[in-house]
């Protein structure tokens, strides 16, 4: 298992206490293309963000390819989420003062990974994803398409465990995030990535082969989607 | 480092305006440290031209009067100094530190060269005086061994009495260090080095002249040499002498002086029947000390002077850290993407760090070029010209500039002004957390 999760608790104590995830258990195997749906306040978002290491839990497990994810120190956090994670967010989360390849590039910066290859590295991916073209314009030129593919490819640039994406399509309008997904469908396919998209949205998780539903800090229905027969909108449209 | 500086450069680029009047500040306090230490240097050094061309391990000794009354004597008794002091100096009792004894008796004369004369002090001394008082023959030579054995009635005259002696005698300053001087009143040139070999008539003797000396007009320039045992024959009182000076080894501190001079006092009060501790009775004016006070004094006023710029550069300071709280307020989405994409807390420290110190020392440097450029203006101006006081021309500033310690001192200050600055939104930055900082817009 390249994730597991063991009856992980999160109690946000922000004057009143609220106990956001009860006991969350999920195993996730590596190549897996999952999404986590939920309504808003269902502590999917929580969720991701343990998975991401950018916050801690209280009690419980959590693993990643065998390794306890636990009291890290800061350093040791960034350290990992460098190494295995890669992140895309609804809103990109460019740096606006920074071109696309100078973006891509970041990761690999942290790394302490030389100029030169981190810059032919940044290109090899922004080509891959047809954005050689832009690579030395600033986000702001770009469409939201365009910022969201900059993203993925900074995501991919360290060769990530896992892909997280939150609300990948959030901000995109419907052609696009049929674009986004398919994008994410073929690196699954393509490059065995393990993916984990966290949603509202049915026909975006309708993209994912298996759809891990979360209510009120419990895990409910794990439903296997490899037939991508979940979305009562047909399997190629995402409904906005 | 070359990231470093990109991330620096991008991030200034940004806020050029911001950047440049924080910067300001910190030029501006760079720049009062620089002209105010140099400021600070010229005065000091406006003082102690002419006095550091004195050896400085000399006492001289003179009699004064007593304030106490002491073996049935009444206070207010004029002491003279005898050739029985100059030998108590010299003997066995302060062996231990002193070296060699010289003494002077000297008096008021007036000196003639054909029509033209001056009125001068001749001082009868030894050849160790110029060795002592670091005495610059110019021309000719001073008193040797042999003037004094022989009893030669020879005078060494400084350099301007010379010239009003042979018609020319220009006071201009700018003919101090002349051979030739420009008369304006005669209009002759008149070149003092013809003076040597020729008689000066003093009262009813004739002296030759054997030496130039250079004169300056910071110290008495009507006084001249002439042998001791040659003056002490003709003007001399007696036993009586007018002071001695001596040179002295192994007084390191103030405190070993101040006891030996303690000592010293007694054994010569004594002598002539003052009591020990009467510090009128004689004077004693011992350069060493005067040298480590003079040296304190520099050392304070240095301190003042620093204490004065750090305190301007402390605004400046201040304004940079201002500027990158506001920095790091301003960015903290970004620092939320960079931590969730790997950075360290360090490595955003480090941002912030380097941009401070990066905007201290640049603009400090400029400060500094600026103050430095300041001091040489004040040198080619204020530093050119002197004052006139009392008949004599002193210099209000001389050499008015800081030199490499103060460079580098003052390096050293903006790096750690800098850190100093960015130290505390640096840590600000480096505790953001990341899902708070993604949040934040």
């Amino acid at each position: 298992m390249l994730i597991e999760l063991k009856d992980v608790n999160k109690t946000y104590n922000n004057g009143q206490p609220l106990h956001v995830l009860k006991g969350i258990n999920l195993d996730i195997d590596r190549g897996e293309f999952v999404s986590i749906m939920g309504a808003s306040g269902s502590g999917k978002s929580t969720l991701l963000n343990i998975l991401g290491i950018l916050d801690n839990y209280d009690t419980g497990e959590y693993y990643i390819d065998g390794k306890l994810i636990k009291n890290l120190s800061e350093k040791q956090a960034a350290d990992y989420r460098n190494r295995m994670i890669g992140f895309i967010f609804q809103s990109y989360n460019l740096i606006g003062f920074k071109t696309a390849v100078e973006n891509v590039e970041l990761p690999l910066f942290y790394q302490g990974v030389a100029r030169k290859k981190r810059h032919q590295m940044a290109m090899e991916y922004l080509d891959r994803l047809g954005l050689a073209d832009w690579a030395t314009h600033y986000p702001n030129e770009m469409s939201g398409g365009q910022k969201q593919r900059v993203a993925i490819a900074r995501a991919l640039i360290t060769r990530p465990q896992i892909v997280l994406a939150d609300e990948p399509t959030g901000a995109l309008d419907s052609k696009t995030s049929v674009e986004i997904m398919e994008l994410l469908q073929q690196l699954n396919r393509e490059e065995q990535m393990t993916i984990i998209v966290v949603t509202h949205e049915s026909g975006v998780a309708n993209a994912t082969n298996k759809i891990v539903h979360i209510k009120d800090g419990i895990i409910g229905q794990i439903e296997d989607n490899r037939e991508h027969q979940a979305s009562a909108f047909g399997t190629t449209t995402i409904m906005k | 480092m070359r990231d470093v500086f990109t991330e620096i450069w991008e991030s200034v680029r940004r806020n050029k305006l911001r950047t440049c009047l924080t910067g300001f500040a910190v030029s501006w306090g760079i720049f009062m440290l620089i002209v105010l230490l140099g400021a600070g240097n010229g005065l000091m050094n406006a003082f102690l031209t002419g006095s550091e061309d004195i050896a400085t391990n000399t006492m001289q000794v003179g009699g004064g009067r007593t304030s106490k009354p002491y073996d049935g004597l009444k206070e207010g008794r004029r002491i003279w100094l005898e050739d029985g002091d100059v030998a108590l100096t010299g003997s066995e009792l302060f062996a231990d530190h002193v070296d060699q004894v010289i003494s002077t008796v000297g008096t008021n004369v007036t000196v003639n060269y054909g029509k033209r004369y001056f009125s001068g002090y001749i001082e009868g001394n030894y050849p160790a005086r110029q060795e002592m008082d670091k005495i610059e023959v110019r021309y000719g030579r001073f008193i040797n061994d042999k003037d004094i054995r022989e009893n030669r009635k020879v005078v060494v005259l400084p350099e301007n009495q010379a010239e009003t002696l042979l018609g020319g005698g220009s006071r201009d300053s700018g003919a101090r260090f002349a051979t030739l001087s420009f008369d304006s009143s005669s209009g002759i040139e008149v070149d003092v080095r013809s003076l040597i070999g020729k008689y000066v008539k003093i009262g009813t003797f004739s002296f030759r002249v054997v030496g130039i000396t250079k004169s300056d007009q910071m110290s008495d320039s009507n006084l001249f040499y002439a042998p001791y045992t040659t003056v002490k024959i003709i003007y001399g009182k007696g036993k009586e002498i007018d002071d001695l000076t001596f040179t002295f080894h192994g007084l390191d501190s103030e405190a070993a002086n101040e006891a030996f001079e303690e000592q010293y006092r007694a054994a010569v009060n004594l002598r002539h029947r003052a009591a020990p501790d009467d510090r009128r009775a004689i004077w004693i004016w011992n350069r060493f000390t005067q040298n480590l006070q003079m040296n304190k004094g520099r050392r304070i006023l240095s301190t003042a002077l620093w204490i004065i710029g750090l305190l301007t550069l402390l605004g400046g300071i201040v304004g940079v850290s201002n500027i990158m709280l506001i920095t790091v307020k301003e960015r903290t989405h970004e620092f939320g993407i960079r931590k969730a994409i790997g950075a360290s807390p360090w490595s955003i420290m480090k941002l912030i760090l380097a941009e401070s110190v990066s905007i201290t020392a640049f603009f400090g440097y400029v400060g500094m070029l600026l103050g430095m450029i300041a001091c040489m203006v004040l040198d080619k101006t204020v530093g050119q010209s002197t004052m006139s006081v009392m008949d004599e021309q002193i210099a209000m500033l001389v050499n008015p500039t800081v030199g490499l310690d103060v460079a580098l001192g003052a390096t050293v200050v903006l790096i750690v002004a800098g850190t100093f600055a960015g130290l505390f939104p640096a840590r600000k930055a480096a505790q953001v957390r990341p899902i708070e900082a993604l949040r934040a817009e």
